[in-house]
């Protein structure tokens, strides 16, 4: 049975810890929403997990199907089955989709995968997920809209049938009907696949769809609080006070961004100020 | 195919034709069609290559040249489009060796049009200075360069768009973009619009810097290494140029030629 074990985290990005100590495991075939308010280190999980080369893991461990997987660069842990359907997909001007996908999908093959065969599953996939025909012969994610960004990391999850799959905010600028679509194509590859899933959503409507087994609670780089999926509905009416309070904690109140202003207009003012000798 | 080893005047037939220059000498060449006509010529050998070709009234040429030169090339050449025609020229700069490249195209009557594109795997010094010049009304010129940088070479392009006084309701566009990916490389890109008339539309994209993180990481987390991300990068930039001219055949060929050259990447 693969399973994702997180042992004591420690996760900085730039000399800032992050992550202070979390502890997670995710079995073959569950389903576990990750919450929490924003900037508590979501995000920074599932970025660590996957490797991303900013958020260095100063402590503690990962390990996936019996693998450290925090020795395996960022393409090993990919091909050992995790997949990371992200926040901002990045643009690759010049790289066709159907490029993209071959190229990803030969690399766990032993044999590339005939192109007939990758035409028809592309063009099943595109359906599915309700997008234009076009998007195999689209640049990666250039010129796509919020929504179809996200619909297509979704056609890549598909086609590269990932064990363990983490969302991170799929469902934000999706409308009501391209929640449902996705939410079905989530739920067809995981009865398909036994698939298990880490989502990150900051609504109830997607994890009603999904529906996780597992909640957990990330506040403060630690996972506070662990429940079922009565947790995540109880987050999405009552907010996150109530767990403060229960809790004895003081939301850490983010810094005030400086406003920005222009040097020269001050640079100006300044001079005439003291001219003027105020 | 036709052998050209000696200074000719080359009259396009009809469809497509192909062309192989090989001369240890210098050459003169004319190429001239009408209609419509598609040309490969592949240039094996010629330390200096001057070309000029003439696209009468209406026609529609196409010219891909194909550099397999293993010796350096100083090409000069300059391009004539009278009324409603068409000409488009690509050029395949793949090889390992130096190339100079000058290129005039004249937009010299109404309604012509001229598409002028390259693709460059630089391993070496390939400099390239282009200019489209819109002497007409109604003329449209277009530049299309894309290069990736190895290590070692040095790219350089000077893509001058110019629209003469007169030339009203005229275009020119240009698009200019390097990858380079390793360091002891050179690459400049200079795109230059020089407009002498107010009813026209311009414009010109240009970029040049190695592939970023962030992009890398992204192809990285579908299961791509480095190499493999490079080699996607690469093919994307330069396969398009052997779509070029319309023929199945010389496709297949061009494409498993690029297929190898991006595989030792």
């Amino acid at each position: 049975m693969k399973s994702l074990m997180i042992k004591d985290l420690h996760v900085e990005i730039e000399g800032r810890e992050i992550l202070k100590g979390v502890n997670l495991t995710v079995n073959e075939n569950e389903v576990h929403a990750l919450m929490g308010p924003n900037g508590n280190g979501k995000s920074t999980l599932l970025a660590a997990i996957m490797g991303h080369p900013k958020y260095v893991v100063t402590q503690g461990e990962i390990e996936y199907d019996g693998k450290n997987i925090l020795e395996m660069p960022v393409e090993e842990r990919s091909k050992a089955g995790l997949f990371l359907a992200m926040q901002y997909p990045q643009e690759i001007p010049g790289v066709t989709n159907s490029d993209f996908l071959r190229a990803a999908m030969n690399v766990r093959r032993e044999r590339p995968i005939p192109l007939f065969s990758f035409i028809r599953e592309m063009e099943r996939t595109i359906k599915e997920l309700d997008m234009k025909e076009d998007l195999a012969h689209r640049f990666v994610n250039e010129g796509f809209s919020g929504g179809e960004k996200k619909r297509n990391e979704i056609v890549q999850m598909k086609l590269l049938k990932p064990s363990l799959s983490m969302l991170d905010e799929i469902d934000s600028g999706l409308d009501v009907d391209a929640l449902k679509i996705v939410a079905g194509a989530i739920n067809k590859q995981r009865q398909e696949t036994g698939m298990s899933l880490i989502i990150v959503s900051h609504y109830e409507r997607f994890y009603e769809l999904i529906e996780p087994e597992f909640t957990h609670v990330l506040v403060d780089g630690k996972i506070l609080l662990e429940g079922d999926a009565e947790l995540a509905r109880k987050i999405d009416t009552e907010g996150y006070d109530w767990i403060y309070k229960e809790y004895g904690i003081t939301p850490e109140r983010k810094e005030e961004k400086p406003v920005p202003v222009s040097i020269g207009t001050c640079a100006v003012r300044e001079t005439v100020e003291k001219a003027v000798g105020k | 195919m036709i052998e050209v080893h000696v200074n000719q005047d080359i009259a396009l037939p009809h469809g497509f034709s192909e062309y192989v220059i090989e001369s240890e000498r210098d050459l003169d060449l004319t190429f001239s069609g009408s209609g419509k006509c598609q040309a490969f010529i592949r240039i094996r050998k010629c330390p200096n290559l001057r070309i000029r070709t003439f696209t009468d009234a209406g026609a529609d040429i196409s010219y891909l040249f194909w550099n397999d030169s293993d010796t350096p090339i100083t090409a000069d050449e300059s391009h004539e489009v009278m009324a409603d025609a068409s000409l488009k020229i690509a050029y395949g700069e793949c090889n390992h060796a130096e190339t100079k490249r000058n290129v005039w195209v004249a937009l010299r009557q109404n309604g012509a049009y001229a598409l002028v594109s390259s693709a460059t795997l630089a391993e070496d010094k390939k400099n390239t200075r282009m200019e489209v010049v819109n002497y007409a009304p109604h003329t449209v010129g277009e530049m299309k360069n894309f290069a990736v940088v190895l290590k070692g070479g040095n790219f350089f392009i000077d893509a001058i768009g110019k629209i003469v006084k007169g030339a009203y309701a005229s275009q020119s566009h240009q698009t200019s973009r390097a990858l380079c990916f390793e360091e002891g490389q050179n690459s400049e890109i200079i795109p230059e619009l020089l407009i002498d008339e107010n009813d026209v539309q311009a414009s010109h994209a240009m970029s040049i810097g190695r592939m970023d993180d962030e992009q890398l990481y992204y192809l990285q987390s579908r299961g791509l290494s480095m190499r493999q991300s490079i080699m996607l990068m690469s093919t994307g930039y330069l396969m398009p140029i052997t779509e070029f001219i319309d023929d199945e055949g010389l496709k297949e060929r061009l494409k498993s030629e690029m297929e190898e050259k991006i595989a030792r990447l």
